[in-house]
């Protein structure tokens, strides 16, 4: 279980250790050393998604490791409330970026390994704090630079909790 | 005499996202074999942009654009009307190569007839708006200067230019954008309601699907296209149903 936090609430996930091991293993990782404290929920699209985990507040991006192959042929969907991995259009570019589904977006699901096919790999889900995530998904957003949907006041992750029992 | 009726069905087929290219041959084997068999009894081919992964220019003939070249054009030859969309891929594309496959180029947002529905056609990149890098260029590679500019240069340049280009992006991958991107649905609203229509055809999000949606309170439809990564994508179009399908790669 990893507990976000935020100037919003308390987001907590479970993580889908069976089904996505690797990816599970990269988050813990980026976890486990602070690296999202005081990141922010950059991109925040009602009815789509809300995606964060990069950024600190006025945009700047984080360094990050070594991307982590893609597992979304786990065939786990990207549902309400699950959470996946961002990544570039490389499959397997997945680095510390994540979102939260606030719909049922399949289009994001694996189809066949191509470069369009991949999809999305969802490795977690929200298990509390859904009405907070419905707050955030709500918020105002505007352009900043060449980001679009960007919140105009920050939603910051404020500190992270692992708990692996 | 069932049989007959059958096989005179009027048909019209619309295809996009095919992204060929030399080091596919897969792709350009199953888009000829669609060609020269079932496209032939098409009262129409609408091709909606990216047929090709990349386009130098009309004078890049080699083996591979020879061989795509005649495909259209054998089917052009037996009366088959042939319709082409430019896409983010292939822009580049000209009249000398639509003359030589038997093509008409059509502006990048279109309405046409479709069996008594005016239905818009475009490629759909213009639809994602929310990728602002990306709507920058389009608005650059669309304009009159830059691809006059670029089809001056020699074409050892311009495949220079475009190797060169791969690599960085390579390079680069790990700055990209992670945003996810889809068309921005108060486009396609906008885009539907300046073009006065209820359904709106198109590929390039490689998202192939069937959305119902609102107009105002009227009942309209948006049709996304498939691509031929893996298998053919077509939208088959008669007059009383259509159907996204697939064709297998033999």
């Amino acid at each position: 279980m990893v507990t976000f936090k935020t100037n919003y609430g308390v987001i907590k996930l479970s993580l889908m250790v069976e089904e996505a091991p690797k990816t599970v293993e990269n988050f813990l990782a980026y976890a486990k050393e602070g690296f999202y404290d005081n990141t922010i929920f950059h991109r925040v699209i009602n009815g789509f998604m809300i995606q964060g985990g990069g950024f600190e507040a006025g945009m700047e991006q984080k360094p990050t490791k070594d991307p982590v192959a893609n597992e979304a042929n786990n065939g786990v969907k990207n549902a309400l409330g699950t959470v996946a991995m961002a990544r570039t259009n490389d499959p397997h570019s997945a680095t510390c970026q994540f979102f939260i589904n606030v719909a049922d977006n399949d289009f994001l699901n694996f189809r066949n390994e191509s470069e369009q096919g991949w999809g999305y790999c969802v490795f977690a889900k929200v298990v509390e704090g859904m009405d907070v995530v419905e707050k955030i998904k709500a918020v105002e957003t505007g352009n900043n630079g060449f980001h679009q949907d960007v919140p105009v006041d920050d939603i910051v992750i404020l500190s992270t909790t692992v708990d692996e029992a | 005499m069932l049989t007959s009726s059958c096989t005179n069905m009027p048909i019209t087929y619309f295809i996009a996202d095919l992204h060929l290219s030399a080091d596919r041959p897969d792709i350009t084997s199953c888009l000829e074999k669609f060609l020269s068999d079932e496209a032939t009894k098409a009262d129409a081919l609408y091709v909606l942009g990216d047929l090709f992964e990349a386009w130098l220019g009309d004078d890049d003939i080699n083996e591979f654009t020879s061989r795509v070249t005649e495909a259209f054009k054998t089917l052009s030859d037996k009366g088959v009307p042939i319709f082409f969309i430019h896409g983010n891929r292939d822009f580049l594309v000209r009249k000398t190569f639509a003359d030589r496959a038997g093509m008409t180029l059509l502006p990048e947002e279109h309405v046409i007839d479709l069996y008594g529905e005016p239905t818009l056609i475009m490629h759909g990149d213009q639809l994602c708006t929310r990728d602002i890098a990306y709507q920058k260029f389009r608005k650059k590679s669309r304009g009159w200067w830059w691809p006059r500019m670029v089809l001056m240069l020699p074409l050892t340049t311009r495949r220079n230019i475009a190797e060169n280009g791969r690599k960085k992006s390579k390079q680069t991958q790990q700055n990209l954008s992670q945003d996810i991107m889809d068309v921005t649905p108060d486009e396609v609203t906008k885009s539907m309601k300046m073009h006065k229509v209820n359904r709106l055809i198109h590929g390039h999000t490689h998202r192939p699907d069937i959305h119902q949606i609102d107009i105002d309170g009227a009942q309209a439809e948006r049709i996304v296209l498939g691509d031929w990564y893996t298998q053919g994508s077509v939208l088959s179009f008669t007059p009383d149903s259509y159907q996204l399908e697939t064709r297998r790669f033999s």
